[in-house]
């Protein structure tokens, strides 16, 4: 059914062989039926001549006058061929004096089958044959009184089929030739059907083909969106593509965000090397140029260190990325996060403060739960005053999953700010962070690390107080 | 010519700074964010400002809209990482003269720079003539009747600022102000030997004087 070069699979294609073979099949049934029906019924009609004529034969059968009951035919009466153009044979035997009479056309050396039924068929030199043994028919010409014993008779009647087998035959060429002529009209019919069942298929791959990264909407026409069996197709497209469009938004945001961070370090370096080009220089000049522009590659380098930290952990969070994770202890991860920052914090002379309600366990990879508090813990560190503390308190939350907070006492954040801080890119005051060394990314990561634990990050601040961020890990499942 | 540069990024700023004073011989003040910058910018007359867009304290956009408003008419080059065409309508509505995107070439930003300067005062071409005198600003040469002048890197500025404002009285506090960036003492006597060492230069087997002096006021530069 598949032309060359067409796919593979095809629901036309399929149908269509479908439809053609199991029409076909049916005109073949029709017809082998037909013929079967005709034949039988045909076969059923001679046989009931076959019998009349053969009684009528048996009928033939008279005494003679004498007395002891002999037997003659009288075939001045013998009745005309079933077929009249084609001459029957019949043959009569007593059951005493064996062979009575029999046509004249009787083959020399046919043998009568002993067995079988009464009605049988035969061929013979070349002919077909239907035949017919009536055993034990008693002669009917006989009268009350008679003293003799009475003669029963075998009567065998054969009559050609060659008409019968030509009527069969014109009868399924009649099956046949009409078969083929209602194929002719089902089958175009069929395939003008089918063609235009799957109309709406094609209207929906030439309308979801046109769908591209600037042209998100899969616009349907009406003949499609109101086919039963496409809703759900359509349906799901869209959803697909609503989410797809929101996940490509995401990441070109993310890249729009990334690139225009990264031209103002990457124009630090440029200018720096320019400047250093612009004439002849000393060796110390070149050293010192050189030397700063490492100084701004690392940054650079840093930056993007970042950025692609950033991007892993907000692909996690879109569902991107599984592990197999083990129950860990929450609490020993804030432990080992306050270990690691402790160097920074002793440099600021800042104190670091645990409150701890035994081993809280939760699914996770430690080294996320780690840098989540790290980033945390040393924006805490940053934003508080030399000599200031930071509290952190390990918790079991209302949902029952577990709460983290981190409390410094700086100077807090400005209440304009608070809503963006989780923002990428977000700084409330660039020179701050700046001279921090911050990339507005740390809480960026932050959230999309908590978010893709299933948990919950939130600031509150209280300018001149001091700012909490609050974690709050679901219930392990 | 003195140009103030208002940039948060100090190394940025100290690369800008020396290419302008290098290539251009221009002085150079450095604001590192939206404060220090409106303040400079209005207690100085600059010839120029490089401004950035994105700066702490105050952001670039409203820095230049306060200083159009108390009436500065320096030209401003604003540098941006946007390049969006909506932020660049604004700048310019702004009042914004011209901008450059980072990272930019530093090339760029001077031949930029010096543009709006020329222009700032009124000269379309980079090549200032006044009489027989010729100073071209792009590779700082000066020539007299078709006859190349040595100059030294002073002389030269002096005469640079005098060659913008021909026929206009500039006084020796005017000259000290856009020669000179924060960090110089002035001393309004050094402006005496330059103009000196200028008119022994120029004047030099020319029958007329191009530099003169007006008594208690300043220098004119006429043919």
């Amino acid at each position: 059914m598949t032309a060359p070069g067409a796919t593979h699979n095809s629901i036309k294609g399929w149908l269509i062989t479908i439809v053609v073979l199991s029409q076909t099949l049916l005109a073949a049934g029709l017809l082998v039926t037909g013929i079967l029906y005709t034949h039988r019924q045909m076969l059923s009609t001679l046989d009931n001549h076959i019998q009349a004529h053969a009684m009528s034969v048996a009928a033939l059968v008279r005494y003679t006058e004498a007395a002891n009951g002999a037997l003659y035919f009288d075939d001045s009466l013998v009745p005309l061929s079933v077929d009249p153009s084609r001459p029957d044979w019949y043959a009569v035997w007593t059951e005493h004096s064996g062979l009575l009479t029999r046509s004249a056309n009787w083959p020399a050396g046919f043998e009568i089958p002993r067995d079988g039924p009464d009605h049988w068929s035969f061929r013979w030199a070349n002919t077909g044959y239907r035949g017919l043994r009536l055993f034990r028919v008693p002669v009917l010409d006989r009268e009350e009184g008679d003293a003799f014993h009475p003669e029963v008779l075998t009567v065998v009647y054969a009559s050609p089929t060659a008409r019968l087998d030509q009527q069969v035959q014109h009868s399924g060429i009649y099956i046949a030739v009409s078969s083929l002529l209602l194929l002719a009209v089902t089958i175009p019919l069929a395939l003008w059907g089918i063609r235009r069942g799957l109309l709406p298929l094609q209207e929906l791959a030439e309308r979801a083909a046109l769908v591209s990264t600037q042209a998100w909407e899969l616009r349907l026409p009406e003949e499609v969106q109101q086919v039963k069996e496409l809703r759900p197709l359509t349906e799901s497209m869209t959803t697909m593509l609503d989410r797809l469009r929101h996940s490509f938004d995401q990441q070109r945001e993310f890249l729009g965000n990334s690139a225009h961070e990264l031209k103002t370090p990457v124009a630090v370096l440029k200018s720096t090397l320019q400047s250093l080009l612009q004439r002849p220089r000393t060796l110390d000049e070149y050293r010192a140029g050189i030397e700063h522009s490492l100084e701004d590659l690392e940054r650079l380098d840093q930056l993007l260190q970042w950025i692609l930290r950033l991007a892993r952990a907000e692909q996690w969070a879109r569902g991107a990325l599984r592990r197999d994770l083990e129950t860990i202890d929450v609490t020993a991860t804030c432990e080992d996060a306050i270990e690691r920052i402790r160097h920074l914090a002793d440099s600021r002379t800042t104190t670091v403060r645990l409150s701890k309600n035994g081993p809280v366990p939760f699914r996770a990879d430690p080294e996320d739960l780690q840098l989540i508090w790290i980033n945390l813990l040393e924006n805490a560190v940053r934003y508080s005053p030399p000599g200031g503390s930071i509290d952190v308190a390990v918790s079991w939350g209302n949902s029952g999953g577990a709460q983290i907070t981190f409390e410094d006492h700086g100077s807090g954040i400005d209440p304009a700010h608070l809503p963006h801080v989780f923002e990428r890119f977000y700084r409330g005051d660039p020179s701050r962070n700046r001279a921090t060394g911050g990339f507005g990314l740390g809480l960026a990561i932050v959230k999309a690390l908590v978010e893709a634990y299933g948990g919950m990050i939130t600031a509150d601040s209280t300018p001149g107080k001091g700012t909490r961020m609050t974690v709050v890990l679901p219930a392990s499942r | 010519m003195r140009v103030l540069v208002i940039e948060d990024e100090p190394r940025l700023a100290e690369n800008v700074a020396r290419s302008l004073r290098e290539s251009a011989g221009y002085a150079v003040d450095i604001a590192h964010d939206g404060q220090e910058g409106l303040f400079m910018a209005e207690s100085n007359d600059y010839d120029a400002v490089l401004l950035d867009l994105m700066l702490p304290q105050m952001g670039g956009l409203q820095l230049l809209r306060r200083m159009r408003r108390a009436g500065q008419r320096a030209p401003v080059l604003v540098v941006t990482v946007r390049d969006e065409k909506e932020s660049v309508v604004a700048l310019l509505n702004a009042g914004a003269d011209d901008y450059l995107t980072k990272p930019f070439d530093l090339g760029e930003l001077l031949a930029r720079t010096k543009a709006l300067i020329r222009r700032g005062k009124g000269h379309p071409s980079p090549v200032l003539a006044v009489g027989d005198l010729e100073l071209n600003t792009v590779d700082r040469s000066v020539r007299r009747g078709g006859r190349p002048i040595g100059l030294t890197a002073m002389e030269y500025r002096v005469l640079e600022y005098l060659a913008h404002r021909p026929k206009a009285v500039v006084s020796k506090t005017e000259l000290l102000e856009h020669l000179y960036d924060y960090n110089w003492e002035k001393f309004s006597n050094v402006i005496e030997v330059y103009i000196s060492g200028l008119r022994r230069k120029l004047d030099d087997g020319s029958a007329r004087q191009l530099i003169h002096t007006l008594r208690g006021q300043g220098y004119i530069l006429q043919d």
